[in-house]
């Protein structure tokens, strides 16, 4: 009868307090959102299933939980905390990226830097706020609305907020057709949103081919701290580009990416154990992490709007809101805005330009402000 | 710390307008180079398909030459062509000249029976006496 008390009492079931239950009803919701309403479902399903693990209570010193140094979670977790899962994700997604359009209108690049304002403009709300510098260089990163970027500059800066900052990150991700289109529509005139964009120049192989190497020359030079993220980004696009490794692209962009986004989504949502996570700070970041991405947007479509008193070429601004790299998540929502406003204007291919430049901007600000803090 | 007060001690402001600035030169400079690109790809291609024209015509014209003194294991027996051949020895030395002289140059060449070849050319009055021993070519 003892023996059965005791197993009762190191069951989760008794163990669990209401940290876990909020915690666990955060990981229904997640699995909710990329199942039933298909919200980025590749990076809301290991996530949400992690949250789902991570809460489950257990008795502290048997090595099962991710915080417990010798579980193996904590090793599954280490690709978190060493930055090696997004340097990963970077390889896959390098070799995914199709930078032909980018190529064939450079200037639309310069909204991949507007976007990362929202960077700044949060460093300084998370500073006001109270968080320490690292903390909040790692808070001001969700703007860039990269997952991977976030993680990996958090890891490096701040990584007792990992699980907090990728969750943000991610969630907005995952609500870019909620937070974007109000506020394209609130920025934007209907004539400015019916702007067509004019047709794409034919690039050629050499200029993809040469792109990857000056890019991360250029960029890598001007931020070192970036190299994790962008020398693997630029390699996976090399691989792509050269068509000589066929074979090896094959595998980065798909199951080499896939393994990794596996690892990460898991872990990271395994890391927010209810009594780690749910804290006064995580609510703090997850504001912060809003503000981040709606100011990101706004400028970048302000700037675009900019930009038109400039250039006799006139761009769409809706495409501002694609330069945030939450790739292709905030193409698609500016391709859908732009068709709903007129359904011959296909803007999905300009928006991916903006995309794949705010990865760089994004990957330059997380060196830039890791180098500023390290 | 709360406020502008953090902000200062953190040095916030110096951060958030380095970085700013930072993150868009490196993008504008990219922006940049890349627009340049298709240019100096363009200049360079030009540049090279002008090089290999170059170098294809020099070919052409070294082989129109060789063609010219490729010396053929036997004389046409029209005496004309055989003295296409022989005018381009002709165009070497100063006139009048020697026979002896035409001769030396003929067989340093290769040329077959080249004593047979120039007694032609004299009855052919192709070889034209200048006096003194001394022969003028007159091209037919």
């Amino acid at each position: 009868m003892e023996l059965l008390i005791q197993f009762l009492t190191n069951t989760g079931y008794y163990l669990a307090d209401f940290r876990n239950i909020i915690m666990l009803f955060v990981g229904f919701i997640f699995i909710y959102l990329a199942t039933a309403k298909k919200y980025e479902p590749l990076l809301l399903v290991p996530i949400g299933f992690g949250i789902l693990v991570g809460n489950v209570p257990f008795f502290k010193g048997f090595g099962l939980g991710i915080y417990e140094s010798n579980s193996v979670l904590h090793y599954l977790y280490f690709g978190v905390t060493s930055g090696l899962y997004p340097s990963i994700v970077f390889l896959g997604l390098g070799a995914m990226t199709d930078f032909s359009s980018l190529l064939a209108r450079p200037k639309l690049m310069l909204l991949g830097a507007a976007a990362q304002m929202g960077i700044f403009f949060t460093l300084l709300s998370a500073l006001a706020l109270g968080f320490l510098p690292k903390e909040a260089a790692s808070i001001a990163i969700i703007g860039g609305a990269d997952g991977p970027t976030s993680i990996f500059l958090t890891a490096k800066l701040a990584p007792h907020l990992i699980g907090p900052i990728a969750i943000a990150a991610y969630s907005y991700m995952a609500l870019i057709p909620v937070i974007q289109p109000p506020i394209m529509r609130l920025l934007t005139t209907h004539k400015e949103r019916v702007i067509h964009m004019t047709e794409l120049r034919e690039v050629s192989k050499k200029e993809l081919v040469i792109f990857p190497v000056v890019g991360v020359i250029l960029c890598c030079f001007l931020a070192p701290a970036s190299i994790p993220l962008l020398g693997t980004f630029f390699f996976g696009n090399f691989m792509k580009e050269c068509g000589v490794t066929e074979r090896l692209v094959q595998t980065a962009r798909t199951a080499i990416i896939d393994i990794a986004t596996i690892f990460l989504g898991f872990t990271v949502g395994a890391s927010t154990q209810g009594d780690v996570f749910l804290t006064g700070k995580s609510v703090g970041i997850f504001c912060l992490g809003a503000v981040a991405f709606s100011i990101a947007t706004a400028s970048d479509i302000i700037f675009a709007k900019i930009m038109n008193l400039f250039f006799k070429d006139k761009i769409n601004p809706l495409l501002g809101a694609a330069g945030v790299s939450a790739v292709p998540g905030s193409a698609r929502e500016v391709h859908l805005v732009g068709q709903h406003e007129d359904p011959t204007n296909y803007l999905l291919m300009h928006a991916m330009a903006c995309n794949s430049s705010g990865v760089i901007g994004s990957a330059i600000c997380a060196g830039i402000l890791w180098s500023f803090l390290v | 710390m709360y406020g502008l007060e953090a902000i200062n001690a953190a040095n916030g402001w110096a951060m958030a307008y380095t970085g700013a600035i930072i993150v868009f030169l490196g993008l504008v400079v990219l922006s940049f180079v890349v627009s340049q690109l298709n240019r100096v790809l363009s200049f360079w291609e030009n540049l090279i398909s002008k090089f290999k024209q170059n170098h294809t015509v020099k070919q052409t014209d070294e082989l129109q030459d060789k063609d010219t003194s490729v010396v053929p294991h036997h004389f046409p027996s029209d005496i004309k062509e055989a003295a296409r051949y022989y005018s381009h020895l002709i165009e070497d030395l100063d006139q009048p000249f020697e026979l002896t002289r035409l001769y030396e140059i003929s067989q340093q060449k290769g040329f077959p029976h080249p004593h047979i070849t120039i007694s032609n050319f004299r009855q052919a009055n192709i070889l034209v006496p200048a006096g003194g021993g001394l022969f003028t070519w007159s091209q037919p």
